[in-house]
């Protein structure tokens, strides 16, 4: 797994440098006639980090069989508190900070393994009030608030 | 003299009421951050960045950064105090510096030992604190002079051998260290050309403008990656928790430790000061130390005081060792460091030789800070301990979602944007699969702290010498740091090859 890993990430690592040699040379070039222009650095880098992915490449190919590591890994539970992240950066403007905060915590406590509706609620609820109490309240900072359909 | 004079200012800064308590909550923190497991000095570091910058909002700028850099330097060096505690309650090392701990401190915690093994590891931590002090504050000031001195190429030279010695020494795989480090570099020319003002590879994304902000990074990488690993490959098994029973160590106890301690404190310091080691190399290196130089080295493994009271002293030494070349050459030796670097920048202090004549302030008042945290650790940490192994029970399930959650919070507070905000998710992800096959993270986060230096020394070097690149390689400093960059990488690469084969040759 980890020879295949370490093939498509050298695959990867040179298109993402040949995507940036390939930019540079788009770059408006300094306008007041140095020679060294905004573009010779990552150019240069660029180059740097094909190089160094065609040996990462070989590497991969000399290297005897990756050592799978035996532990399995818990895919769903990753996936749903994935997903719940996501959906909580993403919803986070319009539902509030306090609102999806706690629907996230609760999510994410119940997919970790939290018995108690009771308990996480409650600690989701002390976390999401307490964090924006805090934050906006007493250090005035800003926080998207509750959303407006609410009422208040 | 003079050097008395400025730590003297250093002190009244430190002492200052607000600055007490952010140093108290950064320790504070610091430990809790090494006490609990999947939380290491790095992310405990980013995370707080941006809970810092909404506290220090109301401060004038430079009273601001002091005090974000003295709460951000305790928990950095109070992860170190608290890394020991689940190293010898729980046979789980809190974070990879004490790995080492593990070896005798666990095996003492089953003897009974455990109260001594923690106050043993807390002295230690304390002692080697202060050593390494001691030398930051006698080679700050010749240093930073020696420091201004350099020219454009030279610093190029520098930073560069900076970033080949953190590459070189991280993880298994050189090539994938460099990697890291030219991807870290490439993404900190996202953005906005600073010398020129044409915008590079932001493909019209006006977010992108401003170039990928490193807290961002930063938090999704370490925090955020280090959250899915345990999301992922933790099944929750829970191991047993020694009990502690007396805090205060036997008087042969003290003896023993006596000789690790100061042994161990200056190994850390003066790897501390190579970048690139770091705290874990240098408990390594101080565990073998005493095993070769004891008189029982049968002893080692199954509950020896000096196995605990070396390696904790070595890193804590050399966490404040690592400082050093922060501080006055601008070049973060580690993963920490550099996130404490990116911490700096963020508020407008550019760390390096000027930090000593721009801002004494901040600079001084660190390190006076440093001795009071160190006292205020040593406190807490012998009387509380046992208040500090409650805290490894925090069960997972909640903590984890916790942990998202105040990523979230602190990238949304400095930014106030959904785009960094998916970009930290992507991170995370990332940061999980590049760390689970050995592509070391820290090389990319100092790429990206540094990426803006080097290219603009660089480029002012160039500048000067009409585009001819050997002005690298005439200058003498330029080409010594050039020539030390080189053997770095490949002396290891030399001793792997050679390693490899006498391997080889026993199993033919």
């Amino acid at each position: 797994m980890n020879k295949y890993f370490d093939r498509y990430a050298s695959v990867i690592f040179a298109l993402i440098g040949m995507l940036f040699v390939v930019e540079s040379r788009n770059i408006a070039t300094s306008a007041y006639g140095s020679q060294v222009g905004p573009n010779m650095f990552p150019m240069g880098l660029g180059i740097l980090l094909i190089l160094l992915s065609i040996r990462l490449f070989f590497e991969s190919w000399k290297a005897s069989g990756g050592e799978n590591k035996s532990a399995p890994l818990q895919h769903k539970r990753f996936l749903v508190i994935l997903a719940a992240t996501c959906l909580y950066a993403y919803f986070l403007e319009d539902i509030g900070y306090v609102i999806g905060t706690f629907l996230f915590l609760l999510v994410g406590f119940r997919v970790m393994g939290a018995e108690s509706w009771w308990k996480s609620g409650l600690i989701a609820l002390l976390f999401s009030g307490g964090v924006y109490y805090l934050y906006v309240d007493i250090l005035q900072g800003t926080l998207p608030g509750f959303p407006s359909w609410i009422g208040f | 003299m003079s050097t008395l004079h400025y730590l003297a200012d250093g002190f009244a800064v430190a002492l200052q009421w607000h600055n007490l308590i952010f140093a108290f909550v950064g320790v504070l923190i610091g430990t809790a951050v090494g006490v609990l497991p999947g939380i290491g000095p790095i992310s405990g570091v980013a995370l707080l960045i941006p809970v810092t910058s909404s506290l220090t909002g109301g401060l004038a700028p430079e009273e601001a950064a002091t005090s974000a850099i003295i709460l951000l330097a305790g928990v950095y060096y109070g992860a170190m105090y608290g890394g020991s505690t689940t190293s010898i309650l729980l046979n789980t090392p809190g974070e990879s510096s004490s790995v080492v701990t593990v070896l005798d401190g666990y095996p003492m915690a089953k003897q009974g030992r455990a109260g001594a093994a923690l106050a043993i590891a807390a002295i230690g931590s304390f002692v080697a604190g202060i050593v390494s002090l001691g030398g930051l504050v006698l080679l700050a000031e010749p240093l930073s002079d020696i420091a201004l001195k350099l020219s454009p190429a030279d610093e190029f030279s520098l930073m560069v051998l900076g970033l080949c010695a953190l590459s070189g020494l991280a993880g298994k795989s050189v090539t994938k260290a460099l990697i890291m480090t030219v991807f870290g570099l490439l993404l900190a020319t996202i953005g906005v050309d600073a010398v020129s003002g044409v915008d590079r590879f932001t493909f019209g994304v006006p977010q992108l403008y401003g170039g990928l902000e490193f807290l961002t990074i930063a938090v999704g990488l370490f925090a955020l990656g280090e959250v899915f690993k345990t999301i992922l490959e933790n099944d929750g098994s829970e191991g047993e928790i020694a009990k502690i029973t007396r805090v205060l160590p036997t008087k042969q106890d003290l003896k023993d430790s006596v000789g690790p301690i100061i042994r161990g404190s200056l190994v850390g310091f003066f790897k501390g000061i190579v970048p690139g080691s770091g705290a874990t190399l240098a408990s390594f290196l101080a565990y073998l130390l005493e095993k070769k130089i004891s008189k029982h080295p049968e002893k080692f493994g199954k509950g020896a005081i000096e196995g605990v009271a070396a390696p904790e002293s070595a890193n804590n030494a050399a966490s404040g060792g690592a400082m050093i070349p922060l501080l006055t050459l601008g070049i973060p030796g580690t993963g920490t460091t550099a996130v404490l670097m990116g911490a700096l920048i963020m508020y407008n202090v550019q760390p390096g030789p000027l930090l000593f004549d721009e801002h004494p302030m901040i600079a001084w008042g660190l390190i006076a800070s440093m001795f009071i945290g160190n006292v205020m650790l040593l406190i807490l940490n012998m009387p509380l301990v046992k208040v500090f192994a409650k805290l490894i029970e925090t069960p997972a399930k909640y903590l984890i979602p916790m942990i998202i959650a105040i990523s979230i919070f602190g990238v949304y507070a400095v930014r106030v944007s959904i785009f960094d905000l998916m970009l930290l998710i992507a991170c995370g992800v990332i940061g999980y699969f590049l760390s689970r096959n050995d592509y070391p993270l820290a090389p990319l986060v100092l790429g990206l702290v540094l990426g803006p230096m080097i290219e603009n020394n660089l480029r002012r070097a160039l500048t000067t010498s009409n585009g001819d690149f050997s002005i690298f390689v005439e200058r003498p400093v330029s080409l010594l740091f050039l020539v030390i960059a080189v053997l770095w990488i490949t002396i290891p690469l030399v001793m792997k090859m050679k390693g490899k084969k006498v391997i080889v040759n026993e199993e033919a």
